[in-house]
């Protein structure tokens, strides 16, 4: 019986059958109809994932006509962080690094972000000054929607990196309630901050303010963001803002949190891009997981299944995440070429992103 | 003879529900209906795995987690006199758990402390960016047998192997299994740098870890 | 992985009309389909050409709004972005600063 070249999520080269690619595909749809409550993706549909899984050629691509945009984050960091950011650990300028995105790379659009500062919203408040000055002249060179890009990162708040109690130190000693109230301070204190940052890069000719790994510290990290949008918004209204996700579900630390009514904890893409709409985001950036220890067509699967909801029920443009461990391409730093096309293949052409 | 299946089943969804109340009366009126309080224990243990698996899936969240295993071990300090002599107390290995230094990714490695806790270990959290001597001296001198290592970064997920490496130059390699998790962290890394277990999420962690005890 | 983002799905930046396309998007909040179509009117082209490096390496020269080869003396930087701005009838950030700071006597 014939067999086809693939990957485990792992990165790791595999041969395996027609048959079993399309019970793979069948399984990975099912676990993100179960955890997810999002519809089956139909038999056509998986009739197309199982032929991009399938096809023989190395690199596959969409047709002609279906190209979409592909934003970025992560900033210069990518060729001048270590491994940590995917970095290359080139030793160039930030302005450098952008213009080779916008002028060799073909990226439709880029960022600035400061990896000195732990890329982070509250360290780099102490840098503000430098990181205006930098964008201006950044600005004065690019052509592509350039904007300012950290993570809110709320773990920074907490002891023993910042002035709040350690929520799950707190909990382990049976301090929910007091838990959950510092999270509530330290939330107030990073939608302050995002505001800050964001008018100030408004006011150096940022585009907006690109959030990367959003709700990476829980819902109140997600619910901050929110918050911070839209006082950033309100401030600034021309400031577009993208939010891109840390996770396909939004981890309850706190477990109580809502925005405007809606439940923070728990939610899953279709329903955060909602939250994000409600708070002003123009563009959101939805994320899954890759399991490591299931196979390309899985994790595809899993993926389009759940970004295809997200992408129906957002009236905003969606750009899904999907560098390593994420969208379903393999959790490794230099994942496969043959795995990241057909993972953009099938979420262009089966999932109808706006963007990547 | 009966397998309980009413108890054990009032046991699950009394976990599921995460209410210290709930569960302590689940726990007694299983006593109360004659099931033996080792098999409360371990019907308990199941509940919280899939209290994990609810958790990981945004179904329940962390305070739950924590109310769930809070009523886990306050059922268990009821039950400890109905428990065989030589049970009482007794764990099934002592564990060392920490995010490695350089980490400050801390909410994983806790949850799977919890668990490992509700699975019957004696847990050893020493929070997270733990300097590596740290781990090896809860080998030496605190008689943990086994360790959880967690690494949230490409960059700190060397310190794992690091570690590994100390175990062996210190001579107590053979005396511990090493676990290790965390994003960036697979089971081909694990195999790489000679780990006894890898888990992709705390659910599973506990099973996994139960297998190492052979 | 931008190369093979780009290789497989990419609009194309500057080669052709990718960052047009990704400013209606941020500016309006418009899905890809209407983002395109827009582009495309303005621009005079069908869809189609939108990617078309045959088409859009001449036009982007000719509307000034950036190319991605060095050509001195074509619109960079703001000099583009302000082309950019008529072009498709949206405000872009530093051009308002730009102007704001040039009026001053």
């Amino acid at each position: 019986m014939a067999e086809y070249l693939t990957y485990m999520g792992d990165g790791k080269r595999i041969f395996c059958t027609r048959e079993k690619i399309i019970d793979d595909l069948q399984a990975g749809m099912a676990e993100a109809v179960e955890v997810g409550n999002v519809p089956d993706l139909t038999s056509e549909e998986l009739a197309m994932l199982c032929d991009i899984v399938c096809d023989r050629n190395r690199i596959v691509s969409v047709e002609p006509g279906n190209e979409v945009v592909l934003s970025n984050d992560g900033a210069q960091n990518k060729f001048t962080g270590d491994s940590g950011s995917s970095g290359c650990g080139i030793e160039m300028s930030a302005l450098a690094a952008a213009q080779v995105h916008e002028r060799a790379l073909s990226m439709d659009t880029f960022e600035f972000g400061s990896l000195d500062n732990n890329y982070s919203v509250k360290p780099l408040k102490a840098v503000i000054a430098m990181q205006m000055q930098k964008m201006e002249d950044m600005q004065n060179s690019m052509i592509v929607p350039f904007f300012y890009g950290a993570m809110p990162n709320m773990g920074l708040y907490y002891e023993p990196d910042g002035p709040f109690g350690n929520p799950p130190d707190l909990m382990r000693e049976g301090k929910i309630e007091e838990a959950q109230s510092e999270m509530e301070k330290a939330m107030d204190m990073m939608t302050r901050d995002i505001e800050f940052m964001g008018v100030k890069m408004q006011e150096a000719g940022s585009d907006g303010f690109n959030f990367d790994t959003t709700a990476s510290a829980g819902d109140g990290d997600f619910l901050s963001v929110l918050r911070g949008v839209e006082l950033l918004k309100k401030a600034r209204p021309e400031a577009q803002t993208m939010v891109g996700m840390s996770s396909e579900n939004v981890i309850g630390i706190h477990g109580m949190l809502d925005y405007k009514g809606q439940d923070v904890a728990g939610i899953y893409p279709h329903d955060q891009a909602k939250l994000a709409e409600m708070a002003g985001v123009d563009v959101f950036g939805p994320v899954t997981n890759t399991k490591s220890g299931k196979s390309l067509a899985w994790n595809m699967a899993y993926s389009v299944a759940l970004i295809k909801e997200c992408e129906k029920k957002s009236n905003l443009p969606c750009h899904v995440n999907m560098g390593m461990g994420v969208g379903g391409i393999p959790m490794l730093e230099t994942p496969p070429a043959e795995a990241v096309t057909r993972c953009s293949k099938a979420m262009v052409e089966v999932a109808k992103v706006d963007g990547i | 003879m009966t397998s309980f299946e009413n108890e054990r089943k009032a046991i699950a969804t009394a976990m599921v529900a995460y209410k210290v109340p709930g569960i302590q009366k689940a726990a007694a009126d299983a006593k109360a209906a004659g099931m033996e309080a080792t098999d409360i224990i371990e019907a308990m243990g199941a509940g919280m795995s899939e209290v994990g698996v609810l958790f990981e899936r945004g179904k329940l969240f962390l305070p739950h987690v924590l109310s769930a295993a809070n009523g886990m071990s306050a059922a268990v300090k009821a039950l400890e006199a109905d428990l065989p002599k030589d049970q009482v107390g007794t764990k099934l290995a002592k564990v060392c758990m920490g995010t490695v230094e350089g980490d400050v990714h801390d909410i994983g490695k806790s949850i799977c402390s919890t668990m490992l806790q509700c699975g019957g270990f004696d847990v050893v959290d020493l929070g997270r960016d733990v300097p590596s001597k740290d781990f090896i001296a809860q080998v030496k001198d605190n008689g943990c047998s086994m360790m959880g290592l967690s690494a949230l970064m490409t960059t700190t997920m060397t310190v794992q192997r690091d570690i590994i490496g100390m175990l062996k130059d210190a001579g107590l390699r053979d005396d511990v299994k090493v676990m290790v998790g965390g994003a960036p962290v697979t089971q081909t890394w694990a195999d790489k740098i000679g780990a006894d277990c890898y888990s992709e999420s705390a659910s599973e962690q506990v099973d996994r870890a139960k297998a190492l005890l052979g | 992985m931008s190369i093979a983002h780009m290789m497989a799905s990419g609009l194309g930046g500057i080669r052709t009309s990718g960052d047009l396309v990704a400013r209606m998007q941020f500016a309006r909040k418009m899905k890809t389909p209407a983002a395109k179509e827009y582009v495309a009117k303005k621009l005079g082209v069908s869809v189609l050409d939108l990617t078309d490096v045959y088409v859009m390496r001449d036009l982007r020269e000719a509307l000034g709004i950036g190319v991605t080869v060095g050509l001195p003396g074509a619109p960079r930087g703001i000099a583009a972005k302000m082309n950019i701005e008529k072009l498709l009838d949206i405000e872009i950030n530093c051009c308002e600063i730009f102007r704001k700071m040039t009026s001053k006597r």
